[in-house]
This record gives C-alpha cells, sequence and structure tokens, in this order.
C-alpha cells in the first residue's frame, strides 16, 4: 500500500515545478528569453519584408488571386516588380525596390473569414516569417482582430486589405493600421441625400443581414438618410443564410404605406428576399427600391425589368460604365501584367486580368500597395524607423485610379464613392449605371459614428437628424463621364 | 500494486520531458513558444477533457470546445471595462477568471445533467447538439457575444509577458495530466469507469450513475474552461465563428489523432495538429503536388485517416506498441493481456 | 408509493424481511408473472427452481429493482419499494448477483469489489485517497482472497475466467455485508472445487443473512436452501422443503422430468 502514495508525491513535486517555473518568469519583462523578445516584427533589416493576408477559404476564398493580384499590381506598376507567373498571382512577385529598399513578399496568409484564424496568420507572417509589413485582411472582423494585434505590435505596419468593418480604424485606433478605402457605411453615402432629396422619400424601411456587415452597411444609409430629414419606419434583421424570407418581409410595411425600402441582404439571399417581397407584397417597382453593393443587374433574371430605377451602393471602386483616363490606365496595365487571372469575379476560371482589377477586393489591395510604395517614398525607403514610416503614411494623400483617398485623424480612408442606377440599355438589358460620385466621404457621417459609439447594430444608429457633410454635393455622372 | 507502480513509472517518465519543456524558451525561437507550443498546450488540455470522458466515462463529448468558448466569452464579459462589444462588466481580471470557470463549470453541470440519461452515439449526437446551439446562443444574443465576438481582451497583468502563457499552459497541462490520470485510482474515477462498464450494475450497487456522469461533465468543463481562458487570453477576442462546428471537430480530430484511450494523446494530437497547420506550407514543393493551404483540410483528414488505420488508438497507441517492443522486466502485474486493452478501447469510444 | 426515506425503516422480526404480493409483469403481450406472491423470512435460505423462462430472474429483478412489475407491490423490511429505482435498495440491504456475470471489465478484480465497497460507504464521490480508502483497499482484498480470488486481484475482470467472473460477482455483492443477498445462478460455470467452496462460503454466512438462490444445480440448491420455491410458466406451482419438492409430481413432470436434475 505504501507504494501508492509514491506518485502522489512526484505528482505534488512536478507540479510545483512547473509552477514555480511559470512563476519565476511571471514577472517577465527581464528574464531575457528570446520568447519574450522578438515577439513583434523582425526589426534591423534594410527592407520591407512583405505578409500578404489573403483569403483562401470560407465564404471568400474565391477572392485569393483577387487580393494578391492587387498587391502585385501596385508592386509592378510603381515598384519595378516582376510576377512569377503569367496566369496567377498566387506565385507572387519578385524585384519591388522604391528608393533602394527591396520589398520582399515572404509569404501569404491564407484566412477563412474568421477573427481567430487570421489572428494565427498574421502571427504567422510576423513572428515566424518575419514580416514587418502586412497588407490586409479581406473582411470585416478579421479587420478588428488584425488591427488589435498591429496595436500590440507597434513596430508592424499593417495596411488593411478590403475590410469594411467601422471599429478597425474607428475604434481600435491602432497608430500603425492605415486603412485607404471607405467602410461599409461610407460605401452607401449619398443614397439617403438623393433618395430624400431628389426621389422625395421621406420614410423608408430597412432590411439587412443579421450581422455586423449587414449592420454597418443599413448603418450608413440610415445615418444619412435620417441626417436629411427623411424617416425610418422598419427595421428587419433576417439572419445570414435565411433561404425563407417570407416572415421577414411579412414585417415590412406594405408598398403604400412607405416611400421605398432600402435592402443590405448579401449573396444569394439578396434575389431571395425580393422575390419573397414579390410573393408577399404582390408588386415591386425599381424606383421604391434600393440597395447596397449587392444590388446588381443579375437580379433582373428573376424580377424582370421592373427592377429598373433602383439605386445601388457604392463599392471601393466606381460603377463600371465610369472611364476615366485614371482608369483606362489602370485597368490596362493589368492585362499587360498577366496574360489572364482567375479571380473570383469570373469564377475562378481565367478571365483577363482587368476583369478583378476593376472590383473592389482587387483595388483595395492595390491601393494599399500604392500606399506602401508611396509611404516608403516619402521616408525614403528608409524603414529603420516604424515612427517615421507611419507619419509618412498618415499624411499621404493618394491619386488612385478611382478618385482621390487620404486619410482621417484615426488613419481611415476619405474617399470618394460611386452611386449606381439600375436601367434599361437600348436592348431592353438591365445593366447597372453610374449617377453620381459622392467625394470625400469620411467615417463619422457628421458626427453619426465616433470612437464612443457603439458599433452599428440592429438599433444603431438612432434615426436623427443632422448635418452630413456631402448633402448636396454629389457630382452627377452622365454617360460614364463625371461632370466635376 | 501493479497499477500503483505503473502510474509512478509513467510520472518518473514525465519529469525529464517537463524539465525540457520548462527549458524550451530559452533555447527555441519565439514563434515556436508562443505560438506552436501555447496553442498545442491549450489545445491539448482542451483535448484531455474529450479523452477523461470518453476513458473514464464512455462519453465522447463534442461540446468541450463549447464550454472552453464559454469561459472565454465571460471573460471577456466579465473583465472588459468599456468598449462596444459584451456586457463590460469591468471586473477584476481575477474575479473575471473566478467568474469564467464558475459559469462553465455551472453550464457544464446543466448540459451533462441532460445528457447524463444518454450513452454512446446517443450522448455523440446529443453534445453535437449542445455544440450547435452554443453556438447559436453566441452569434444571436449578440449582448453577451458583442455583435461578431469580443475583442481587446487583456490578460491579467501577472501574465503580460507573453512567455507567460506559455508557462501557464504548461502547467495546467501538467496539472490536468497527472491529475487526471491520478483520479482514475479514486474511488470516484475507478466510480466512473464502473458507470462506463456497467451502469446497471453500478445502480444495483447503489451509484446514482446520471449524477455521476454529471459531475464527470462538470470536472471536465471545469478543466476546458481553463484551456478556454488561455485561449482568450493568447487570442485577445473571441467571437461566435470560434465556436463554431469547425472547431469543434478539429478538437475531437486532435483527440482522435492522439488516441482517446490515453491521455497523453491529446497533446501530442494537438501538437501533430498545429505543426501540420503551421509548417505543412512551409515544405519545398508542397504546393506542387497540390498541397496548398485552400486544401489544408483535406490533408488534415487524409493524414487522420492514416493515422486511424495504422494504429485504431492513434499516435499514443502507436507509442504504446513501440514500448511494448522493446524489450524489458516483466512486472508482476503484467498478466492483463493485450486483448482486454483492445477491447477496452472499442468499449472507451462505443460504450456499452 | 416509492418511499424515499427507508433507511431508518426497523425490521419487524415477526415480518418477512421481503415480502412480494400479487406481482405481474407483462412484456408486451408476454406475461413474465402471472401474479407471484413471496414470503422470506429473515435469516432463511430460499433456492427458487423451475425450467428456462420460468419467470425466476424476472422475479429476482422486480425484488432488484431493475425492473418495475406491471401489477402487485414488493416490499423489503415491510418498506413498500415497488416504484424504488434500484440504486435506492442497496440501502435496505439488498445485494445481487445476475445470472450472466456483470462486472467491470476494465477494472481489476480489487477495483470490482472496492467499487462496490464505496458504494455502500457512500464514499464512491470522494475524488482523492485517504486513510479510509486504504483501509477500504485491504477490505475489497480480504474479500479477494475469501472469493479465491487473491490471486487475481490485480487482473482485469474482463480477462478472467467465467467461473472466476462469477465468484468476483459474489465478492462484490458480499463485500456490501447484505441482509438479503440474491444470487442468480451461482454455481453455473463453476469447476467441481469451486461449486464446492460456494457451498461453503454460503454455509459461512451469518445466520441473518437472507439468501435466494436461483440455481439449476439441484445439489448446490438443495444442500444450502431451506426451503425451495418452484416457478413455471409466470407461477409458482410448488414450494416446500427440499424433501417435499423432490417428491411433488408436478415439479418431476415440469421441472426434473425435463431437465433431470442437471
Amino acid at each position: 500500500m505504501r507504494r501508492l502514495d509514491r506518485p502522489r508525491r512526484t505528482a505534488a513535486l512536478l507540479a510545483a515545478a512547473a509552477l514555480a517555473l511559470a512563476g519565476c518568469t511571471d514577472g517577465g519583462d527581464s528574464t531575457g528569453l528570446p520568447a519574450d523578445e522578438g515577439a513583434g516584427p523582425a526589426s534591423g533589416g534594410d527592407g520591407v519584408r512583405l505578409g500578404i493576408l489573403g483569403e483562401c477559404e470560407g465564404p471568400f476564398g474565391g477572392f485569393h488571386e483577387d487580393v494578391v493580384g492587387g498587391t502585385s499590381l501596385a508592386m509592378v506598376n510603381h515598384a519595378g516588380a516582376q510576377v512569377e507567373s503569367a496566369t496567377s498571382a498566387l506565385d507572387g512577385f519578385t524585384g519591388a525596390e522604391v528608393a533602394g529598399t527591396p520589398i520582399e513578399l515572404v509569404g501569404i496568409g491564407c484566412g477563412d473569414d474568421t477573427a481567430d484564424r487570421i489572428l494565427e496568420e498574421v502571427r504567422r507572417l510576423v513572428e515566424q516569417l518575419g514580416a514587418n509589413v502586412i497588407i490586409g485582411p479581406l473582411s470585416g472582423d478579421e479587420g478588428i482582430a488584425v488591427a488589435e494585434y498591429a496595436a500590440e505590435h507597434p513596430d508592424l505596419t499593417v495596411l488593411s486589405g478590403i475590410s469594411g468593418s467601422q471599429e478597425q480604424t474607428l475604434q481600435v485606433q491602432a497608430p500603425n493600421y492605415f486603412r485607404f478605402f471607405g467602410d461599409g457605411a461610407m460605401w452607401n453615402a449619398g443614397l439617403g441625400d438623393i433618395l430624400h432629396n431628389q426621389e422625395g422619400w421621406d420614410s423608408v424601411a430597412v432590411i439587412a443581414d443579421d450581422y455586423s456587415f449587414g449592420h454597418t452597411s443599413a448603418a450608413g444609409f440610415i445615418a444619412e438618410f435620417c441626417g436629411v430629414g427623411g424617416q425610418v419606419d422598419t427595421r428587419v434583421f433576417p439572419p445570414l443564410g435565411t433561404t425563407d424570407y417570407s416572415p421577414y418581409i411579412a414585417q415590412l410595411p406594405g408598398p403604400d404605406e412607405v416611400d421605398g425600402y432600402f435592402w443590405a441582404v448579401g449573396g444569394t439571399g439578396t434575389q431571395a428576399a425580393l422575390e419573397a417581397f414579390v410573393n408577399a407584397k404582390g408588386d415591386l417597382t425599381g424606383d421604391q427600391h434600393a440597395g447596397n453593393l449587392f444590388f446588381n443587374p443579375d437580379l433582373a433574371q428573376a424580377l424582370g425589368t421592373d427592377i429598373a430605377g433602383a439605386y445601388v451602393g457604392g463599392f471601393a471602386t466606381l460603377p463600371g460604365d465610369v472611364t476615366t483616363p485614371a482608369i483606362e490606365e489602370y485597368l490596362a496595365s493589368a492585362d499587360e501584367t498577366w496574360e489572364s487571372l482567375p479571380g473570383g469575379v469570373s469564377g475562378n476560371e481565367p478571365a483577363p486580368p482587368s476583369t478583378a482589377a476593376a472590383f473592389g477586393f482587387f483595388y483595395g489591395y492595390y491601393s494599399a500597395g500604392v500606399a506602401l510604395i508611396e509611404g516608403l517614398e516619402a521616408v525614403e525607403g528608409d524603414v529603420s524607423d516604424p515612427t517615421a514610416l507611419h507619419a509618412a503614411l498618415s499624411d499621404l494623400t493618394l491619386d488612385l485610379p478611382y478618385g482621390q483617398v487620404s486619410l482621417d485623424e484615426n488613419r481611415s480612408g476619405i474617399v470618394d464613392v460611386g452611386l449606381s442606377q439600375l436601367v434599361v440599355d437600348d436592348d431592353g438589358e438591365i445593366v447597372q449605371e453610374a449617377v453620381a460620385i459622392i467625394p470625400q466621404v469620411d467615417q463619422s457621417f457628421g458626427g453619426a459614428f465616433g470612437p464612443d459609439t457603439p458599433s452599428p447594430s440592429r438599433d444603431f444608429p438612432p434615426c436623427e437628424e443632422r448635418d452630413v457633410p456631402w448633402e448636396g454635393e454629389a457630382i452627377p455622372v452622365v454617360d460614364g463621364v463625371p461632370q466635376r | 500494486m501493479r497499477t500503483g507502480s505503473t502510474v509512478n513509472r509513467r510520472t518518473a517518465a514525465l519529469l525529464p520531458l517537463v524539465a525540457f519543456l520548462a527549458a524550451l524558451p530559452s533555447m527555441a525561437p519565439a514563434f515556436f513558444i508562443n505560438f506552436v507550443m501555447t496553442q498545442t498546450l491549450m489545445l491539448g488540455l482542451a483535448a484531455a477533457t474529450i479523452v477523461f470522458l470518453a476513458k473514464y466515462g464512455g462519453m465522447v463529448s463534442l461540446a468541450q470546445f463549447l464550454l472552453f468558448g464559454v469561459a472565454g466569452f465571460m471573460y471577456g464579459n466579465a473583465a472588459l471595462e468599456a468598449g462596444s462589444r459584451g456586457l463590460n462588466l469591468g471586473w477584476h481580471p481575477w474575479a473575471a477568471v473566478a467568474s469564467a470557470l464558475a459559469v462553465t463549470t455551472a453550464a457544464a453541470f446543466a448540459l451533462g445533467a441532460l445528457a447524463s440519461r444518454t450513452t454512446g452515439l446517443y450522448y455523440l449526437m446529443l453534445t453535437l447538439v449542445y455544440a450547435v446551439i452554443g453556438y447559436f446562443v453566441f452569434a444571436q444574443i449578440t449582448e453577451i457575444s458583442g455583435p461578431s465576438g469580443i475583442t481587446s481582451i487583456e490578460r491579467p497583468e501577472l501574465l503580460a509577458a507573453p512567455v507567460s502563457l506559455y508557462y501557464t499552459a504548461l502547467g495546467l497541462s501538467v496539472l490536468a495530466y497527472i491529475g487526471f490520470r491520478a483520479l482514475g485510482r479514486t474511488a470516484f474515477g475507478l466510480a466512473l469507469q464502473g458507470v462506463r462498464d456497467d451502469p446497471v450494475r453500478m445502480a444495483s450497487l447503489g451509484f446514482n450513475v446520471p449524477l455521476h456522469r454529471t459531475l464527470a461533465f462538470a470536472l471536465g468543463g471545469f478543466v476546458a474552461g481553463l484551456g478556454g481562458l488561455v485561449n482568450v487570453w493568447w487570442n485577445g477576442q473571441i467571437d461566435p465563428a470560434s465556436i463554431g462546428i469547425g472547431p469543434t471537430l478539429i478538437l475531437l480530430i486532435i483527440a482522435v489523432i492522439g488516441g482517446v484511450s490515453h491521455f497523453e494523446g491529446a497533446w501530442l494530437g494537438a501538437f501533430v495538429y498545429v505543426l501540420m497547420f503551421t509548417y505543412l506550407r512551409d515544405l519545398p514543393l508542397i504546393d506542387r503536388i497540390g498541397i496548398t493551404e485552400a486544401r489544408f483540410n483535406t490533408v488534415i483528414g487524409a493524414i487522420v485517416l492514416l493515422i486511424m488505420v495504422l494504429s485504431p488508438q492513434g499516435l499514443a497507441g502507436i507509442a504504446d506498441r513501440l514500448r511494448r517492443r522493446l524489450p524489458r522486466p516483466r512486472r508482476p502485474g503484467a498478466e492483463r493481456p493485450a486483448k482486454t486493452t483492445g477491447r477496452l478501447t472499442r468499449a472507451e469510444l462505443i460504450d456499452e | 408509493m416509492a418511499e424515499a426515506d427507508t433507511t431508518d425503516a426497523e425490521p419487524d422480526g415477526a415480518a418477512p424481511i421481503v415480502q412480494v404480493r400479487s406481482v405481474r409483469v407483462a412484456f408486451g403481450g408476454l406475461l413474465a408473472l402471472r401474479g407471484i406472491d413471496l414470503d422470506v423470512a429473515r435469516g432463511e435460505r430460499l433456492a427458487i427452481l423451475g425450467p428456462n423462462g420460468a419467470g425466476k430472474t424476472t422475479l429476482f429483478n422486480v425484488i432488484a429493482g431493475d425492473i418495475a412489475p406491471t401489477g402487485g407491490t414488493v416490499a423489503i423490511k415491510g418498506v413498500d419499494c415497488t416504484r424504488l429505482p434500484s440504486r435506492r435498495r442497496p440501502r435496505l440491504g439488498v445485494a445481487r448477483t445476475y445470472q450472466k456475470a456483470r462486472t467491470f471489465e476494465g477494472l481489476s478484480v480489487a477495483d470490482n469489489i472496492y467499487l462496490a465497497l464505496a458504494g455502500h460507504r457512500r464514499r464512491h464521490r470522494v475524488p482523492w485517497r485517504s486513510a479510509v480508502d486504504r483501509r477500504m483497499r485491504a477490505e475489497a482484498e480480504r474479500v479477494a482472497e475469501s472469493v479465491r480470488l487473491g490471486d487475481h486481484r490485480g487482473t482485469a475482470a474482463g480477462a478472467l475466467a467465467h467461473g472466476q467472473r462469477r465468484q468476483l460477482e459474489l465478492g462484490m455483492a458480499l463485500a456490501t455485508e447484505p441482509e438479503v443477498l440474491m444470487l442468480d445462478e451461482p454455481a453455473s460455470g463453476l469447476s467441481r472445487g469451486e461449486r464446492e467452496h460456494l457451498v461453503t462460503l454460503l454455509e459461512a454466512l451469518p445466520e441473518a443473512v437472507t439468501v435466494l438462490l436461483i440455481e439449476h444445480d439441484m445439489d448446490v440448491a438443495f444442500r444450502i436452501a431451506g426451503r425451495v420455491v418452484v416457478m413455471a410458466d409466470g407461477e409458482t406451482i410448488a414450494a416446500g422443503t427440499p424433501d417435499q419438492v423432490r417428491g411433488d409430481p408436478r415439479v418431476h413432470e415440469i421441472y426434473l422430468g425435463s431437465e433431470g436434475g442437471t
């Protein structure tokens, strides 16, 4: 029986030893263990070690090519880089150099639209592969997680990819996290102004996906529509992945009771929800509807040309029919760089690279790449002092193909947003046509959103009148030409 | 006593390993410690609760990752002072730790009680339902999960240094390993094994079988909660997707790779999983044979299959077999035939 | 009906320790027991005989609480426990073995007996080991010796031979110091020597211990039992001393006739 006691003693001993070890390092700061140091980016190197946070799994997994392509194109156009493959962006680029400083692509992270995964990926890029600059991530919640990570690693430089959440800049405010594009709320800027002041809508019902992007997208519309004097009577939030929208449509007022509807239902839900609306309310005319970026001409396949007249919110790029020399040059440069790219827009089938380049995912990562290059030029290629690079990035004003971008005090983009309408063309087909560009939109919506406001949610923001800086500032677009 | 000496030998074998792991931070790169090993230890801790319930209680639970997440969410709600997400109770970090563990254990007790009359496949399915419902609870009741997660969660000051999380995970893992093994020799642990082997007989001996199962599940929940705390300190954030069905299955896979009849298998499985996940793509030319990041889950699935075909008892089972091959002095109690071990493993997985 | 607080019930010396009244059990349409009445006095050694399918084990299951009867009542020590769950009955002093030995296959012989002890002493939820624990372990080893399993105390129950598992089950039942010991075919599968030992063991039990015994082995049954009940088709067809039953022609016809006194 005595022997039974021995394991217990050993066990206690082991446990005590382990705890003592844990205890004596808890103070932590002066132990000099490698694991306590260098948890941040490798510093002291003489170049940029770039990591790109892409998305190879999950709902945006199809856009992995696009996002790597975006940054690569920036390197090709502005840093003299060569792409490794003519048919895929994922092989990366070589030879990028700015003001004598090489930019080396050390790795491409693989997100799956969850914060946990993107944190693992960014840690791998930074802590294992030694990246000191990160471009990415793609999606909203990922942006918040990576911004938090940046805040903990002040020597790192992060340029957001195309992540649309407000909080990553508005609330996290990491001094080394930069976003050279808008957020999900900003992409609907101008809709409220036009619908209330031009189309005469006074009351609107809002239906949006019940998750952060749906909330944020609806929040931008509501803040502006209410800001310029409209009323949002009803807000309905079907869960993401709903297949039968009829219970939610039933909660909406009838077409006679409101002036219009704003839809922020994405993915396959857009069409399903609109069809449920037709079934329940018996009537759908485009001039009573507006939607965020998920409204597109394909809806006509199921809904017919009645959808014509609907207004559509913007995204990172301008509507496809807007042509300026800068845009044409940008798209042409993409086609010169690769023979084809299997991007997300073309369903991962090889397609002309300009197809991908014209879409927001590619463009967001392109903008980040250009920002990095211009930031490096501003510090004359000296990356030894991250603070100087961060200061330079903060002060940048970029003349990008789809408009000028500068940063606000939270290092989030002040951008031009392009609105469009679904119209019937000469062949009787529904097409998307640019109608206005809203210049210099910022995150705050004239004070509706700030560092101390809650995240957009089912009941935030409330419907309140306030000055919207860009009210009446919309630049009309006629036949694809902005009337500046 | 045969069993006593086995425990003794195993524990003694652990000593150099723990000493090695304790010294590792001064030898290995920071990434290996703070990322690979810390994640291995905390996932191993959570997987060990699956092994505990399966090995002793015959209960294969898919709800352990949910409980892991409950602890994280509760800590985030309690510890954060302000911000737009979660309850923002602003408690002292250690009070938040205590409350998170209390809530997790209570939740485990309640869930365990509901499941206590089911066994085998039904237990697996019921706990899967828990995992799914739990995900939706946190995804839809945004008051407790913030809209899409609680972010900016900081660890207690004591654990501020990155490496201290590694030591915390190591300490908790060692305690859990020793504790679980020792528990198997106590009245409670033996009774749990009795419940696994023959619940009807246990009842006729006067045992309250459902209560015993429930208590074991609550204990498993408590330990999973410890792992969940380390996880939320390590990640700094937690959102409903963190406890979705994907991570839930990954934890089960970890336990299965390692071998559900061996506690060391939990950590072994976690180590292999994290290694695969982190380093597989760095192998030269690996993408030329089609193993790209986008196909990771397929590759991991194939490796799991391979391990299961080679050894139904996982990696720990392979290690065990290798150890048996080595010539060694016969120990007095070695009469337990290998045949029994094989049969027991099945019983542990299938129950009854 | 279920009496939760039964531990303090004072046994009435005159009243039967086990009292079965009009117990019926139906499995779907099949009547396994058709109204059994049975009184067992304290300290009595009762053998229940009958061909396969007579309902003997079902009667055991009803008394031990493993199944609830369709009708009728069961009282132990004067307490109606018809609906009392099986796990509460050990507190009334009931211990049983099963026709097909039920042991904990993954645990050693000593651990099996230790568990029976721990359950009996209400120490089974203690998650550490103490002095009490060590005493119980020592006791478990003594019990293992007493059922001739001393050499196998470290062997997993699942690895024991059939007869050894029966003895282990008997040990587990004895460890709880039962007042009512119910043995379901304890001698089946035992060697001649083991049977002798079984009989010796049962004969050595304190006089106050009541033994209910289902047994096909007439030799064992008649040596231990002071009274014999014969069942067939869910009914008792004869009762009396071993000699009376031996002479009963109905018993010969139904039971001994067909099985020839194995």
